[in-house]
């Protein structure tokens, strides 16, 4: 995936490097990593699926709605399709093989840590009981990596063009009050194609 | 002797379009390599996942990347792959180039930046020196440019304007947005004297092509109208349209093969297949942007070169240049405008169009003594690309990662209070011998040929320039009402500000290529990007780059013979 920046200076070597140590600590978990080094939980080791597809995507879902809850003056995760985005994000070969396969991988490990805590699942949580395992998994380097990697998701499903599945009819360029560029592309002009 | 083509050109941008354009306006036959793909206008949209996202108009990491050295805490220098640290040093690689992508703000180099050593001399531990050739050699070609590329402005009087042989631009200025009046105010106030920057965006149809649509989304963006000056829709769409220029787009050029006389024989390239090809010219003109044509030459080791194409010295890759500098910005409060200066505020599509050069020369004792030289503060709004201004949100104050609840209130403060006003720094960035291009040794690219390894080592002056500079575009912003202003200067250097690597001379010990830009060890190569450059100047290279392509073709065009114009269908 590109970096962010059109300006002509690129941040700092030192936010880069912070940037690096945080991507490599992921990717060294995804080489043989465990629990214990993702999401700083004690033990478990194990990093086998432990759910249906499905039931991943129902945890997903209910993940993506709670970092970014719906309101009645403003959207959510629902409301934007960020799980229809996320969807097209995880068939995309243009994003990361590796950062795709960590967003579903990590899913496993969240509820690998439920479990771990009490048992159950994710979807069994009240929202104090999510809230209190999302910041859990947020005070590691490579948890905090996941959890940024689905807050971006979402951002892009806010933000990027309808023609995406997300912002259904700009509906959160509106909320921000944003002016999109012109011409936006087409259903059939979005970059997939385009590559084709 | 070749038969397929008189000229060979790798690379399409900047670089190699002028020469494209004039050999085939001029009779002369002309292949194009061009690793990427080919775009129309009818591609560009206002697409943030495609510009700026996702890998689309440059090469998947895993697939093509670079290796980036960079300074360790123990003084040595540590390497790092980009597929592995996501720090993409690719430009644009498309029939066109990065030309395709730029913001067009469109500057000249200044006569002291062509005599550096000799005006302000040596600094210990850079390399600097003085170009082979003067600013009234480049003059006539800056008005070419301005007149075939299309460059909108107006002159006015200013104590650092270049010389010029007309008297104006051929296009007036592009609309300017409400803010380039208070930075007008704000600098007369401060007394500097703020300049109108030229673009190289048509503000009217011209020369085939459509006008500015104002859609406030350019840099980093394909232009929909073909008004931007891109090498594509302004130089190659011509060239085409004479019937003796071909394009191949996906065409990976491996190599340059060479003979035991030393001249270039062949231009080794995978199609988009993947099949190896060779196409033969009698002159080959290298323009791969400054990276990728050090690498390339490095690749094309043969009987006469050991060490790589002309590089028989050592010197390709060295002194590579990139735009030292940095940025700062200032928020502009809705609320602290009255409702008609926020509505203009709020009004996207017209340019700022202003910088500073007042001190492209420092004679500041409290700086320094004596002249030193400096550069330029370009103002621009922040870029409006949405995802990328929401994703820096999600970090609070102390670095927490931010959801829920506050953090759509975040969004919401950000994104409807006000707009954020930049400005960019650019000065030089002093060659060393600490910034290079070599191969590295173990790294291959998905054709199996070594990617460039790129050591980045700035020079600290540089970073004591860009700190001058920035205090003074802190200034202006806090004059004209900005709030939470702030700057950075960095030694990090910005992959799409990049030039040198082959250096121009006329020793051919200490530079790569002549002062006509071929190869002081191979007759037949010329090289016409950003590489010829032995220091950078204190600006954006791109408007150089067309003019000097532009000369170097002239140069090609004298040694091939100018096809008579009665002879050539569409010949100007």
């Amino acid at each position: 995936m590109k970096r962010l920046g059109s300006s002509a200076h690129p941040p700092s070597l030192a936010d880069w490097h912070r940037a690096l140590v945080s991507r490599r600590a992921f990717l060294l978990t995804l080489a043989g990593g465990s629990l214990a080094a993702l999401f700083g939980a004690p033990t478990l080791g194990d990093d086998r699926p432990t759910g249906d597809e499905e039931r991943r995507w129902r945890v997903l879902d209910v993940v993506q709605r709670h970092l970014l809850p719906s309101e009645a003056d403003s959207p959510g995760a629902a409301e934007i399709n960020a799980l229809g985005y996320l969807r097209f994000v995880v068939q995309d070969p243009l994003v990361d093989a590796d950062e795709r396969r960590f967003l579903l991988k990590g899913v496993d490990w969240l509820e690998g840590l439920v479990q771990e805590n009490g048992g159950g699942s994710f979807l069994d949580l009240d929202e104090p009981g999510r809230e209190q395992i999302l910041r859990r998994i947020a005070a590691s380097a490579s948890g905090e990596n996941w959890l940024s990697t689905l807050i971006l998701f979402l951002l892009e499903a806010l933000l990027s063009d309808p023609a995406y599945g997300g912002n259904p009819n700009g509906l959160g360029w509106r909320w921000l009050e944003h002016i999109p560029g012109f011409p936006r592309p087409t259903p059939d002009k979005t970059y997939p194609r385009l590559l084709a | 002797m070749s038969t397929d083509f008189d000229v060979c050109i790798i690379g399409s941008g900047a670089g190699g379009a002028p020469v494209a354009y004039s050999l085939a306006k001029a009779g002369h036959s002309v292949v194009v390599l061009e690793k990427g793909p080919w775009f129309r206008e009818g591609d560009f949209f206002k697409d943030e996942l495609a510009c700026c996202r996702r890998s689309v108009y440059t090469p998947r990491l895993p697939d093509e990347q670079h290796v980036i050295e960079e300074r360790d805490d123990a003084g040595g220098w540590r390497a790092t792959p980009t597929s592995e640290s996501g720090w993409d040093f690719w430009n644009g690689n498309m029939v066109g180039g990065s030309s395709n992508l730029m913001s067009g703000f469109f500057h000249r180099l200044k006569p002291v930046d062509f005599r550096q050593l000799s005006e302000f001399g040596p600094i210990a531990g850079a390399n600097r020196v003085d170009w082979p050739i003067a600013y009234e050699d480049l003059e006539p070609y800056y008005d070419k440019v301005e007149k075939l590329v299309g460059v909108s402005g107006r002159v006015s009087p200013h104590k650092n304007a270049e010389p010029r042989s007309s008297a104006d631009f051929p296009y007036p200025p592009t609309l300017e947005h409400i803010a380039s009046t208070w930075i007008d105010d704000a600098c007369r106030e401060l007394g500097y004297h703020s300049l109108r920057v030229p673009r190289a965006i048509l503000s009217q149809p011209a020369l085939g092509r459509r006008s500015c649509e104002y859609s406030g989304y350019c840099g980093s963006f394909g232009c929909a109208s073909g008004a931007k000056g891109s090498a594509r829709a302004a130089l190659l769409e011509p060239a085409l349209a004479t019937g003796r220029c071909e394009i191949r787009p996906h065409a990976k050029v491996s190599r340059l093969l060479s003979d035991a006389a030393g001249s270039v024989t062949a231009a080794e390239y995978f199609d988009r297949q993947g099949n190896t090809r060779q196409v033969d010219a009698k002159l080959y003109v290298v323009a791969c942007q400054a990276v990728e044509t050090s690498r390339l030459l490095l690749c094309s080791t043969g009987p006469a070169f050991p060490k790589g194409l002309a590089n028989n010295q050592g010197q390709v890759g060295r002194h590579l240049l990139f735009s030292a500098g940095g940025t700062g910005s200032g928020e502009l409060d809705y609320a602290a405008h009255s409702a008609e200066q926020a509505a203009q505020l709020r009004l996207m599509g017209p340019f700022v169009n202003r910088a500073l050069d007042d001190w492209y020369v420092i004679e500041d004792p409290q700086f320094a003594p004596g002249r030193r030289k400096g550069g330029i503060v370009e103002f621009l709004f922040a870029h409006p690309n949405p995802t990328g201004r929401a994703n820096k949100l999600k970090w609070d104050g102390e670095g927490e990662l931010l959801w829920g609840l506050p953090l759509k209130r975040k969004l919401e403060s950000r994104f409807r209070s006000g707009r954020n006003l930049t400005f960019e720094v650019f000065c030089d960035w002093l060659p060393t011998d600490d910034c290079f291009v070599s191969l590295d040794p173990g790294v291959k690219d998905r054709w199996g040929t070594p990617v460039a390894r790129i050591r980045i080592g700035h020079h600290p002056h540089d970073l004591e320039v860009g700190r001058y500079l920035a205090t003074k575009g802190e200034q202006v912003l806090k004059r004209l009402g900005a709030t939470g202003v702030k700057s950075g200067i960095s030694g990090s250097p910005p992959p799409n500000l990049m030039a040198g690597g082959c250096r121009f001379g006329t020793d051919p010990r200490t530079s790569v290529l002549d002062p006509d830009c071929r190869a002081h060890e191979v007759d037949n190569l010329y090289v016409t990007d950003g590489s010829f450059m032995p220091t950078g100047g204190s600006l954006p290279y791109t408007w150089t780059i067309y003019a000097n392509a532009f000369r170097v073709a002239d140069r090609l065009l004298a040694r091939l013979g100018k096809i008579p114009a009665t002879s050539v269908a569409g010949a100007t």
